[in-house]
């Protein structure tokens, strides 16, 4: 057995709106068919990309999968989906919400064929409701969301995370809403529809901040550091987390670190271990002394402790840090308890010792070259998953899926090349 | 219509705390699992003292933040640092289906809870390890919230301004994408034990999850050596890609995905494409992209948000406010599909939380309770799941093990 998940298959008809959430499942063993029209999926032409123009977001999130082409608009192409939709379990989509109904392919089509089919539907904003029909980007769906209003610069300028994220947020939900759906089918022996809607998944990258007008906390402060984040109690961070603080990123020796001064009875005990350390290393001014980070908040509250003082702390940690290297201070957090992290960048990534030591990267052949991806998601769960294999090339198993999965012969196959079909 | 829901019959022990561990129970809670939400009152979970609060009043017992990822579940309070709470702890794991943890990895062996013993006493056990940094490597014991994952997991460096010190994500961005993964390794992990009728231990790192979401930008450095790195809000696909200033401080996204909306845009802002020849191709904007988004910003600092959202919307051109959460709430969307779930509370007024975000056409969510103030389910957790006697209970409540 080749992964948890190998006794069932997924026709996944999804573009780089959806392409995640097959990849998840095939890395769990699964036969995932991708289909592409037979020009190739736009998800091709997504970057970044190779010297050559191929698309790495295609190698990172195809991989795993077989890949067939297909034109879904002809009506032979039509009768060959239905046929192999009738030999899988799953299918997954990503088209613009009423397309695939309109092409005669929707899930109550396709259900009809298959009754014990589980159809996901991944959208930008759902397949219903007034917006469903609303032009779609990433940057609009982190917009529409949530997270995009709470991450400001000093400036109070709106800012995304710069390698897209959106979709994924989608993608991987439907990869849950299908093996739930999954379990209720085992119990039924029918299939259902799910319906994935991204605006909604993208809600969850927001720490519920989003919440708040919804249950009447009307003054919540979520802006990180914008010109309207005013210093004193109502901008108090009592978390730790990194949802209101104004000071997170500090400057090392040999690159940046993240750290909070937590404060507060939850996680106060992290900036109390720091000054201890400072204290050790005689660096820590007489003022500071005495300073409990778990009652700080009530200092503040109290005015014994001003947004002055505040900010002469900072300087004195700043100072502190700027000579010492990012494994250095990593060493220390881990041995104090202090939380603080150097801020990796992808380079960082791939020589991690700690990625390393646990061969959470695959190397993978896609079309002859190499590509190197991220592999399992958990660890080590033996047989769980299955072997990594590199993203399909165009049609790279067109005879296979078409000969040996349906049975059609060589000369058929080769018509329906001619005719554009496959 | 069937009354069958998908977990039903599922019982899942959730050690778990703050968001990413919870949030794989409360997924399974909303189809019909039973999950058995433990904590203690002695130490609260920093999800209840985050915020946001019932009507802006601090009160961990009240928290959006908490109730959001814990609705559905049933509360336990006990305090395992005791023998008796460990005892009863034992009690849920020979009945369970699966168990939730979070802690620093390691904590659960020192308490007794090691994986091997768990699986003797109860081979059918999932165990799903949640930590930052995962369960082996020389970094395992490298703990906190997931701002540090996000660090980690390379996000710190990818939101900001063009050559400026990064801003990075909103919040503990690693927190957001580690339940998604641990949630399909987990329902993979329920279908595998039933060909093997074993359970097995799923070690999720949350750094790992983050970079799953990185994983083209892996791939781009590993082949070539070029890295990723924050570009404000700019694509190297569109133009333009940005975020501008409305009118009342509101802000608008907007993106030409092709030439030609590009042009539609063009007409609606009043720019004139004779004026601006270059612009009507991709490579044009992308050169002169500072003087293009000062041009699309002269235009919408006119407008509210909402207006150039419709405008632009009606020509099939992508913009959306940036939605605040009071547009969130008001948004017709979100209403429509139900988003926000409002359940009486028993401490009083509502409960407000997230909607289940898969939609299953058969066996919808069901939200059957809000999430649970301390020890709420107490009871019934001990009586009538575990089959405990009233004086064994009292015995319990009287000792401080509920606490």
């Amino acid at each position: 057995m080749n992964g948890s998940l190998s006794a069932y298959r997924a026709i996944d008809l999804t573009d780089e709106r959806g392409l995640l959430a097959g990849q998840m499942l095939a890395k769990l063993g699964m036969d995932v068919i991708q289909v592409e029209p037979p020009a190739g999926s736009s998800a091709r032409a997504m970057a970044p990309f190779d010297g050559q123009g191929n698309s790495f977001y295609w190698s990172a999130y195809a991989a795993g999968k077989r890949g067939i082409t297909l034109d879904v608009e002809q009506g032979r192409g039509k009768e060959l989906l239905l046929d192999l939709v009738a030999r899988a379990d799953f299918v997954l989509d990503s088209a613009d919400p009423g397309r695939l109904d309109a092409l005669g392919i929707g899930p109550k089509q396709l259900m009809e064929r298959n009754p014990a089919l589980i159809h996901v539907s991944i959208t930008p904003f759902g397949s219903t409701g007034p917006k469903r029909d609303y032009a779609d980007a990433e940057l609009v769906l982190w917009a529409a969301s949530g997270p995009l209003y709470a991450n400001r610069d000093a400036s109070g300028l709106p800012l995304r995370i710069s390698v897209p994220q959106a979709y994924l947020h989608g993608a991987a939900d439907a990869a849950a809403g299908v093996l739930i759906a999954h379990f209720a089918r085992l119990k039924t022996g029918r299939g259902q529809h799910v319906d994935v809607s991204v605006q909604q998944s993208v809600t969850q990258a927001t720490l519920a901040s989003h919440l708040a007008a919804a249950i009447g906390h009307e003054n919540f402060t979520v802006l990180a550091g914008g010109p309207k984040a005013k210093p004193g109690p109502r901008t108090l961070d009592l978390s730790g987390s990194g949802a209101r603080t104004r000071k997170s990123k500090w400057r090392v020796a040999d690159g940046l670190i993240e750290m909070h001064l937590s404060m507060g009875p939850a996680t106060g005990g992290s900036t109390n271990n720091l000054f201890a350390w400072m204290k050790e290393e005689d660096a820590l001014a007489e003022e500071l002394q005495d300073w409990d980070w778990k009652t700080v908040p009530d200092r503040i509250l109290a005015e014994e402790i001003s947004e002055d003082d505040l900010e002469f702390a900072r300087t004195c940690v700043g100072q502190f840090v700027q000579s010492r290297t990012k494994a250095d201070l990593m060493g220390e957090a881990v041995r104090r308890k202090i939380m603080l992290a150097p801020i990796s960048s992808i380079s960082d990534l791939l020589e991690s010792p700690q990625l390393r030591a646990r061969g959470f990267f695959a190397r993978v052949d896609e079309g002859g070259q190499e590509r190197v991806i991220p592999g399992a998601f958990a660890a080590p769960a033996r047989g769980l998953f299955a072997q990594m294999l590199g993203a399909p090339t165009r049609g790279q198993h067109n005879d296979e899926v078409y000969g040996d999965l349906l049975g059609i012969e060589d000369v058929e196959r080769a018509s329906l090349r001619h005719k554009g079909v496959i | 219509m069937t009354s069958t829901t998908a977990l039903e019959g599922l019982l899942v022990v959730d050690l778990a705390w703050v968001v990413a561990g919870p949030a794989i129970g409360r997924a399974l809670a909303d189809y019909g699992a039973t999950v058995v939400r433990v904590e203690s009152r002695r130490r609260l979970d920093a999800a209840r003292v985050i915020g946001p609060y019932l009507g802006g009043k601090p009160d961990p017992q009240r928290c959006g933040l908490y109730d959001t990822y814990n609705a559905g579940k049933l509360g336990l309070t006990l305090n395992l640092s005791v023998d008796a709470g460990k005892e009863v702890l034992w009690d849920l794991v020979r009945k369970a289906d699966v168990m939730v943890e979070s802690f620093a990895p390691g904590q659960l062996a020192r308490w007794g809870f090691d994986w091997d013993r768990l699986h003797e006493v109860n081979p059918k056990l999932v165990l799903v390890s949640t930590s930052l940094m995962g369960q082996s490597g020389p970094l395992k014991s490298f703990a906190g919230f997931g701002n540090l994952g996000a660090a980690i997991a390379g996000y710190q460096a990818l939101a900001g301004q063009e050559g400026e010190l990064p801003i990075g994500p909103f919040g503990p961005y690693t927190d957001y994408v580690g339940p998604r993964f641990g949630l399909v390794a987990l329902l993979a992990a329920l279908e595998q034990r039933r060909s093997t009728g074993l359970g097995c231990w799923l070690d999720v790192s949350q750094a790992e999850a983050g970079v799953q979401f990185l994983a083209p930008a892996i791939a781009q450095t590993a082949a070539t050596g070029v890295i990723a790195v924050a570009n404000g809000n700019r694509d190297p696909q569109f133009a333009p890609n940005g975020v501008y200033p409305c009118v009342g401080d509101e802000w608008v996204a907007i993106v030409a995905r092709s030439d030609r909306e590009w042009a539609r845009a063009a007409e609606t802002m009043g720019v004139q494409n004779d004026a601006e020849p270059t612009w009507r191709t991709l490579a044009g904007r992308k050169g002169d992209e500072q003087r293009l988004d000062a041009r699309v910003a002269q235009w919408t600092r006119s407008f509210t948000a909402g207006h150039v959202e419709e405008v632009l919307q009606r020509c099939g051109v992508p913009a959306h406010k940036v939605a605040s959460s009071a547009d969130l709430v008001g948004d017709p969307q979100l209403a429509a599909r139900g988003h926000f779930v409002r359940l009486p509370h028993e401490l009083g007024g509502e409960s407000v939380f997230d909607a289940s975000r898969f939609q299953l056409s058969e066996t919808p969510a069901r939200y059957e309770r809000p999430a649970p103030h301390f020890g709420r389910d107490n009871e019934f957790v001990l009586a009538d799941i575990l089959g405990y006697g009233s004086e064994h209970i009292a015995r319990l409540q009287e000792g401080g093990v509920l606490d």
